[in-house]
């Protein structure tokens, strides 16, 4: 039987190649935002904005279970080799904390941050992530603990507005997508 | 790159002030070795000095005296020497050798779609660009000084995001089949084009 082109088929379990693009996409444009943010801005927390927007668009946008995971490494791996991540190796693992949460939240929510509340709670739990990896950097460096812990709960905090703020974005822009047909 | 990580590791277990100087002169060694100037460096301090400016503060706040300031200074010293030679490194890597770098360390599909969406960023910011100017000589109120007032940001999602997204799912979908016709995917086994 001869193959179409036009059909864009992947094995069970793994995104379609327009998927893996998309994805791709909204990994580089992940690490731009946050780039031109830091440029713009020296506000704490604020380069989660970019980054739960784009990793809360590609997990609803596609079909594939781990389309936020799939797109953190990819965002990691990017600003890691760009030269764009001001932690180094660990910021594969900062994209890939936020990224757990997506995917766990979206398989817990079965609508697919269709509703406000829902998509904003997940950008915040996504956003206070930050908190985690900040606090596990500060001990590694033999940070004093109750320093560590106040300047992780600023950072933290912080991040986790930011990601609400992000998170009440999607189920707009996921409508209109909807609405353009671009996503089922 | 592995020489990097290895200082950057060595960075958390620098605890006293001889293993702190010998790493710093380590790093400033790396960086005379791949030829960064001290442009380099004068942008890294400033976040250094940003970094130091929050955690002594709270040293202060914690401790309210010199030796607080002092610990403060050296986990700030510590975080700047984990985080410069990675910065150092990943600054110099051509595009090219990433990618190739990349395709070592990635799945095969993986390395494909980052190394093309990165080649291909740059049409689709253009696009973004031709789509702002379009919803601007519409008469969107989406010019940095409308955006300064908040009311007028639902147009910035509207008139610019959605059809930039859009505009990304369409690119992606041209990309994926141009890579089908040539036959990505179509074998298990990694192959490349012209043949090695």
């Amino acid at each position: 039987m001869q193959r179409s082109v036009f059909k864009d088929t992947a094995p069970a379990g793994r995104p379609t190649l327009k998927e893996a693009l998309f994805l791709g996409f909204c990994a580089v444009f992940a690490v731009l935002a946050r780039v031109a943010l830091r440029l713009k801005l020296h506000i704490t927390g604020h380069s989660m904005l970019p980054t739960v927007f784009f990793l809360m668009l590609a997990r609803g946008s596609v079909r594939y279970r781990f389309g936020a995971v799939f797109t953190a490494v990819m965002a990691g791996s990017a600003a890691m080799f760009l030269g764009f991540a001001k932690s180094g190796p660990l910021i594969l693992i900062k994209y890939l904390a936020v990224a757990i949460v997506i995917d766990v939240m979206a398989m817990l929510l079965p609508g697919r941050f269709h509703t406000v509340f829902w998509s904003a709670l997940t950008g915040a739990l996504a956003g206070s992530t930050k908190f985690v990896s900040e606090f596990a950097i500060g001990a590694l460096a033999g940070m004093d603990q109750e320093v560590n812990l106040t300047k992780s709960l600023i950072e933290g905090g912080s991040a986790a507005l930011f990601g609400l703020l992000a998170g009440a974005l999607i189920p707009v822009v996921l409508r209109r997508l909807r609405a353009y047909g671009v996503i089922s | 790159m592995a020489l990097a990580m290895v200082l950057s590791c060595l960075a958390f277990v620098s605890r006293t002030l001889p293993l702190l100087l010998v790493l710093s002169a380590a790093n400033i060694l790396v960086l005379v070795w791949l030829r960064r100037g001290p442009r380099t460096l004068k942008r890294e301090l400033r976040t250094f000095c940003w970094q130091t400016l929050i955690i002594l503060s709270l040293y202060l706040l914690r401790f309210r005296s010199m030796d607080g300031l002092w610990a403060g200074f050296k986990v700030s010293w510590q975080l700047f020497l984990a985080m410069l030679p990675v910065m150092a490194v990943s600054k110099t890597v051509s595009q090219a050798a990433a990618v190739r770098t990349l395709s070592r360390i990635l799945p095969g599909q993986m390395a494909f779609v980052l190394s093309t969406c990165i080649k291909f960023v740059p049409l689709l910011l253009a696009e973004i660009k031709n789509i702002y100017e379009g919803q601007v000589l519409r008469g969107a109120r989406i010019l940095p000084r409308d955006l300064v007032r908040p009311w007028h940001w639902p147009d910035l999602l509207h008139c610019v995001i959605v059809p930039s997204i859009v505009q990304g799912m369409a690119l992606a979908g041209n990309i994926a089949l141009a890579a089908k016709a040539r036959g990505f995917g179509r074998s298990p086994r990694r192959t490349c084009w012209p043949g090695m």
